[in-house]
């Protein structure tokens, strides 16, 4: 089933250049302290303040200029992008975890299991996810730690949902009644036989998840409740390119080029996905 | 219908505790004694330990834990939301204050995204596959993923200060009080564009995919198969059968997005200080106005609650198969 999907993703060359744009951004992030590094590519480190050589726009020496401090954009938006990364995926994980484990006991069990989650469901919706994000990190105060769980707290709804479905079909499959009837243990099924045909519409929702994650954490950055300065992150950057919106165009443009790009591709992946893995579809 | 509406009401009120508690647990981990929400801070931080005692037994904070959320509640069911630290006025008044300015900004971008976005997504449903069809559901796709600050950054770089065409921020100008009716309304229109258009077309895509998905729903189902093998005309089979379906379940978007506009208009309010409950929501934040925090967290809370009862209530009336049938299908 797995190779008929790639196949069928294959097909998309937008899809498949989300791919390589996201396996690109992902290299860049992790290698970020080799290239921009004073011995190396980008001859700056993140936190290099030269005042000096403040608010200089793009030329050969700042490829993307310098903001107020004088340091170098480039090499803020390569470190920036390790933030990005880690908290989209780290925050995903924590929302595919609890999603999961809170929908399959809902689908598996259904009844009064399944009523409850459904409730929970319905309860954590109900605010608006920005306004509980910033209250969560503006509590228990700004780190990237803080980001990161308050962002999977709160966006493992639509993973819930999808896993409780699943599992509301695949209970009643041949396979699984199998399984029930040969003595298998509740946990043994959940886990061997309808977790791994579950997953590829969770992985759907979670490739979203992602492009969410990226999205609300630089907003939180850009509001000032992110992960604190001095630490680069493409939202905070533009949050310093408000100040000086006046004259300085390269500090708004790039990370926000960074910020959409990397949103897109996630986007446009898990929507590829989707399709691929959907039968009807074409 | 009944019975729907019994059960919806029902569940609407489950939720309501829900929320309600939630919010009551984070008055009680928040870092700091909850009784500091009532102190009237002179900054000294000097109160005599009876007058801290007063102040508890007063807001009941010396009560059992159940006691006091059952007080908090209380207060909730009667607006009394607690005093802003920072205002020092009640918390409902500030909210109440500011809500107006908010539904303003929010209730145009929303009529303005569907107005635009429902005619696009049915456009698209009629030319699937179509190259136009198909460029304009990626430029969709792409508009979905721009980050909504960064949009306001470039459109404030853009009209305000490169073409100085519209005003940069705020509500009014500083002279509208000097100006006559006429000027009056279009100083106010042109303060709306900006924050408009960066709250609506996000929505605008939203809008334009989910009205397309619905009428690609309908257009598979049978009895549109059987109006086209009847022989009933293109154009009618289109008008009469499948969007007057389609248009079902617009209903429950309206009420979806609702959470979304107002998680949106933080970042929109902050951007062009636009004096909102968002622009309040951040600025209590910051201060650390613990109560009017955490009075938003459940006004807002509320807001879309209602707003998606209200979707759901409105969805029964609009689909005999509920009405009649006593539950939703799916």
């Amino acid at each position: 089933m797995w190779r008929i999907t790639w196949r069928r993703f294959r097909r998309s060359r937008l899809a498949v250049g989300a791919l390589i744009y996201v396996s690109l951004v992902t290299l860049l992030a992790a290698a970020a302290p080799l290239i921009a590094n004073p011995a190396r590519l980008v001859p700056y480190g993140p936190d290099d303040v030269d005042v000096a050589h403040r608010l200089l726009p793009p030329d050969p020496e700042h490829r993307l200029g310098t903001d107020d401090l004088g340091r170098d954009v480039l090499a803020r938006m390569l470190h920036g992008a390790r933030v990005s990364l880690t908290v989209g995926f780290l925050a995903t994980a924590i929302a595919l975890v609890i999603g999961s484990l809170l929908g399959a006991i809902a689908g598996y069990y259904g009844g009064a299991a399944d009523w409850i989650v459904s409730r929970a469901i319905e309860v954590v919706l109900c605010f608006p996810f920005l306004f509980l994000n910033l209250g969560i990190v503006a509590l228990f105060g700004p780190s990237l730690f803080t980001v990161m769980i308050a962002l999977g707290l709160t966006s493992w709804t639509t993973n819930a949902r999808f896993m409780r479905g699943e599992f509301l079909r695949l209970r009643e499959m041949e396979f699984a009644q199998a399984a029930r009837a040969s003595g298998a243990r509740d946990t043994r099924i959940m886990l061997r036989h309808l977790l791994p045909n579950a997953l590829a519409p969770v992985l759907v929702s979670a490739s979203f998840g992602v492009a969410s994650a990226i999205l609300t954490e630089s907003a939180l950055s850009f509001l000032g409740f992110g992960v604190p300065l001095p630490t680069a992150t493409w939202g905070s950057l533009l949050n310093t390119a408000r100040e000086y919106i006046q004259f300085a165009w390269w500090l708004a443009l790039f990370p926000g080029v960074a910020i959409f790009l990397t949103v897109a591709a996630f986007n446009v992946i898990g929507d590829r996905f989707r399709d691929a893995l959907d039968p009807r579809a074409e | 219908m009944l019975t729907y509406v019994v059960r919806r009401l029902f569940y609407a009120v489950l939720t309501f505790f829900g929320i309600s508690i939630i919010v009551f647990v984070l008055i009680h981990i928040v870092p700091g004694d909850p009784v500091l929400f009532y102190v009237p801070m002179g900054g000294s931080g000097t109160i005599s330990p009876a007058a801290l005692q007063a102040i508890k037994h007063a807001h009941h904070l010396d009560e059992p834990l159940l006691a006091q959320y059952r007080w908090w509640l209380q207060g909730l069911l009667t607006l009394d939301l607690g005093t802003s630290i920072t205002a020092r006025r009640p918390v409902a008044e500030l909210i109440g204050e500011k809500l107006p300015n908010s539904f303003q900004l929010n209730g145009i971008a929303l009529l303005l995204a569907a107005a635009i976005g429902v005619p696009i997504g049915l456009w698209s449903a009629m030319r699937s596959g179509r190259l136009s069809e198909r460029a304009a559901a990626v430029t969709f796709f792409l508009l979905y993923s721009l980050p909504s600050f960064w949009v306001a950054l470039l459109l404030m770089q853009l009209f305000s200060v490169r073409y100085d065409i519209l005003p940069l921020f705020g509500m009014r100008s500083e002279q509208y009080l000097q100006l006559s009716t006429g000027a009056r309304i279009v100083d106010r229109l042109t303060h709306l564009v900006l924050p408009v258009v960066t709250l609506a077309y996000a929505q605008l895509a939203i809008f334009a995919r989910f009205s397309k998905a619905a009428v690609t729903d309908v257009i598979r189902q049978d009895f549109i198969t059987t109006a086209r093998a009847k022989g009933v005309a293109p154009g009618s089979v289109l008008w009469r059968h499948a969007f007057r379906n389609a248009l079902i379940p617009l209903i429950t978007l309206l009420g979806l997005t609702i959470p979304y506009l107002i998680s949106g208009s933080v970042i929109v309010e902050q951007i062009f200080q636009w004096d909102g409950i968002g622009r309040l929501y951040l600025e209590s934040i910051l201060k650390r106005d613990y109560p009017t925090v955490l009075g938003l967290t459940v006004v807002t809370a509320v807001v879309t609650l209602l707003a998606s009862l209200a979707a759901d209530l409105m969805y029964a009336v609009a689909d005999p198969r509920i009405r009649l049938g006593g539950g939703r299908a799916t």
